[in-house]
């Protein structure tokens, strides 16, 4: 695990001069607790208190979910610490208009990858460098190019079993769903106020944790994000079960670059394709 | 749950090869054993098994805990089907007792403790049929904990490595194979008797090794004499920004026993279904009114902490929290068990809280 010293000491700086702006309330960044794995979200207030904040290569939170909590929204103005994959997030929150651009300042930190070995997510990132934030803290890192068949090799490898296999497969791994909805709660896209899950008259999707009820919310969770998701994967890494979400994930943004040639999140005012009408869309389904 | 006084008496020494005699000899006389074996590369989880060959012996904690072979994630209570004269015919699923005799060969001694919190719960104001026909058919065999991780604090909460409590027998395995067997209960005694042949009792003399080391680091007394007086803090907003209320931690702990029941059902049929619930949801508390009684997550946090720490005790004599540290393992915004509880222990000494007093 290394600290990288001096992008924390830019961002302590810039924090500590965006607290001092009264327009400021609260900075959401990372912090350090010794002995955990990696470095966990961290809400600064005070300009005194900017030291808490570190950025080292254990920062796996996206913190864009915490954009759209009342608790943290109601403090008023938000300073939040940026890589590029979170970015993404936010441009889709600003796209759907959960969060006013003016309403929160983007700390941009170019990443070039969390934790090691790299998870797939970070070894085929093309956004290493955050673009369009307010402030950017640290040096520009090197973007290699990614090709479509790196990035999408999870979900080819499921693509290559028969469809007997694949329904093995996925019916191994969903039946280990306890329903604990993590996967939804961490996820910065799904900030309904009553999810579907929880919509009991009538009671839309069986909250057991059978494979029948299993299948449903998870295909379901998958619906309600393809042309969202930004595959940022916490969901996986919030599955307590190891369930391998990012493989589906993978799969629903494939879909949408080579039906639509459209990627979620690379800018705040793109049009996604299910709230766009155009004579050219593909008229195959999504799935 | 301490083991620090073992009468001689109780003392068994096995052979090596024992844990295969003892799977055949269990599988021969019809009864269902489950053990640790490997589901994922490195995760661990309790499972029938069919075979001594795929029990894995080297491990810290299995991933689920062992309540759920008791108070499982999903269990159907009832049916109903519609007949043709308009009627409704409903049914209790057939209990769980007495299909078969069950043995569970590694569980961890902080799992096994855990099911003394669910039992009373189970036992309370209303005796739970099918935990309580799920605990009699089984017999708990316990491996004592070698190798404890930082996220363990079983002996802050009373509990220990070798601990015993509930545990039918306690077993020290050896490198070599062989294992030295504390027998803690009749059903314990006859698990022994059933490998006689393995197991023999062991030489006068014979100790059980030292517990490994896990560190107390909070006394929850204290924290308890704290929370007593704080119901209304800004501590419960501060710890609770973080939190995501995903619900990991309940649904891996292994004394966290809330359930909500529903009905499935299509035109003609259904079933009444008990899932394990949780306190970090918003829909937990949700009144059909539309009031929510804890509508933010500071209020969800403290419950957690609260019921684990405060109102069980006062209720049942008893911590609800045995240490195992999956809550902190679990979570994915870093949010710790421990920490939060020592931190409660400073403002209960007379740390930075002005609001302690």
């Amino acid at each position: 695990m290394s600290t990288n010293s001096t992008v924390t000491e830019s961002l302590q700086r810039a924090a500590s001069e965006l607290l001092s702006d009264v327009n400021i309330a609260v900075i959401i960044g990372y912090g350090r607790n010794g002995e955990s794995p990696f470095s966990h979200p961290e809400f600064v207030r005070k300009p005194e208190d900017v030291e808490r904040l570190v950025f080292d290569d254990r920062c796996f939170g996206n913190l864009a979910v915490y954009l759209s909590k009342d608790a943290i929204r109601r403090m008023g103005k938000i300073g939040i610490v940026v890589k590029g994959c979170d970015l993404r997030a936010v441009n889709v929150l600003l796209r759907e208009h959960v969060v006013k651009r003016e309403d929160i300042v983007l700390i941009g930190v170019p990443c070039t990858g969390q934790g090691d070995p790299l998870p797939h997510k970070c070894s085929v990132c093309e956004q290493r460098n955050p673009q369009g934030c307010d402030i950017v803290v640290g040096d520009p890192v090197e973007q290699p190019q990614i090709n479509a068949e790196q990035k999408y090799s999870d979900a080819a490898d499921i693509d290559a079993k028969s469809i007997e296999e694949r329904w093995e497969f996925w019916s191994g791994q969903l039946s280990k769903c306890i329903r604990c909805y993590a996967c939804r709660n961490v996820c910065p896209l799904c900030y309904c106020k009553r999810c579907i899950i929880d919509k009991t008259i009538p009671q839309w999707i069986e909250t057991s944790a059978h494979l029948r009820g299993n299948v449903a919310w998870n295909v379901a969770r998958a619906f309600h994000l393809t042309g969202r998701c930004v595959g940022c994967g916490e969901c996986e890494r919030a599955c307590p079960m190891d369930i391998p979400l990012s493989a589906i994930n993978q799969k629903m943004a494939q879909l949408m670059e080579e039906w639509f040639d459209f990627q979620s999140g690379l800018s705040s005012d793109e049009k996604a394709p299910f709230t766009t009408f155009s004579m050219d869309d593909s008229d195959t389904g999504i799935l | 749950m301490r083991s620090t006084e073992v009468d001689e008496q109780t003392l068994y020494q096995a052979t090596a090869g024992w844990l295969k005699s003892a799977v055949d000899t269990l599988k021969g006389a019809g009864v269902e054993v489950i053990a640790p074996v490997e589901v994922d590369p490195g995760v661990i989880e309790l499972a029938v098994i069919d075979s001594s060959e795929s029990v894995v012996l080297d491990y810290t904690n299995v991933r689920l805990p062992l309540k759920r072979f008791f108070f499982p994630i999903t269990e159907v209570m009832m049916e109903f089907e519609k007949q043709t004269d308009g009627d409704v015919l409903m049914k209790s699923e057939p209990l769980a007792s007495p299909k078969s005799e069950v043995v569970v060969l590694g569980a961890r001694p902080c799992g096994v403790a855990a099911l003394e919190a669910l039992d009373k719960v189970f036992h309370w104001d209303y005796d739970d049929v099918r935990y309580s026909a799920r605990r009699e058919r089984t017999t708990l065999i316990s491996f004592a904990c070698t190798k404890p991780d930082p996220q363990c604090f079983c002996t802050a909460v009373g509990g220990s490595p070798h601990g015993t409590e509930q545990s039918d027998v306690l077993v020290f395995l050896k490198d070599d194979g062989q294992a030295l067997m504390q027998v803690c209960s009749d059903k314990g005694a006859k698990f022994i008797e059933q490998l006689k042949d393995v197991v023999k009792p062991a030489p006068a003399g014979t100790k059980p090794p030292a517990p490994p080391e896990v560190k107390a680091m909070f006394d929850p007394e204290k924290i308890k004499t704290w929370l007593d007086e704080n119901f209304e803090n800004d501590f419960w907003t501060d710890v609770s920004l973080k939190c995501l209320g995903c619900g990991a931690c309940s649904y891996l702990c292994p004394t966290c026993h809330c359930f909500d029941i529903v009905d499935e059902a299509n035109w003609i049929s259904g079933q009444r279904r008990r899932n394990w619930d949780c306190c970090s949801h918003p829909m937990f508390t949700k009144h059909a009114s539309g009031h929510n009684p804890r509508a933010d997550q500071a209020s969800r946090c403290r419950q957690r902490i609260m019921h684990k720490f405060k109102y069980f005790p006062e209720r049942f004599e008893q911590i609800a929290c045995v240490g195992c540290g999956r809550c902190v393992r679990a979570c994915c915004v870093g949010q710790n068990l421990v920490s939060i509880l020592t931190d409660i222990e400073a403002k209960a000494n007379g740390g930075n809280n002005s609001d302690a007093e």
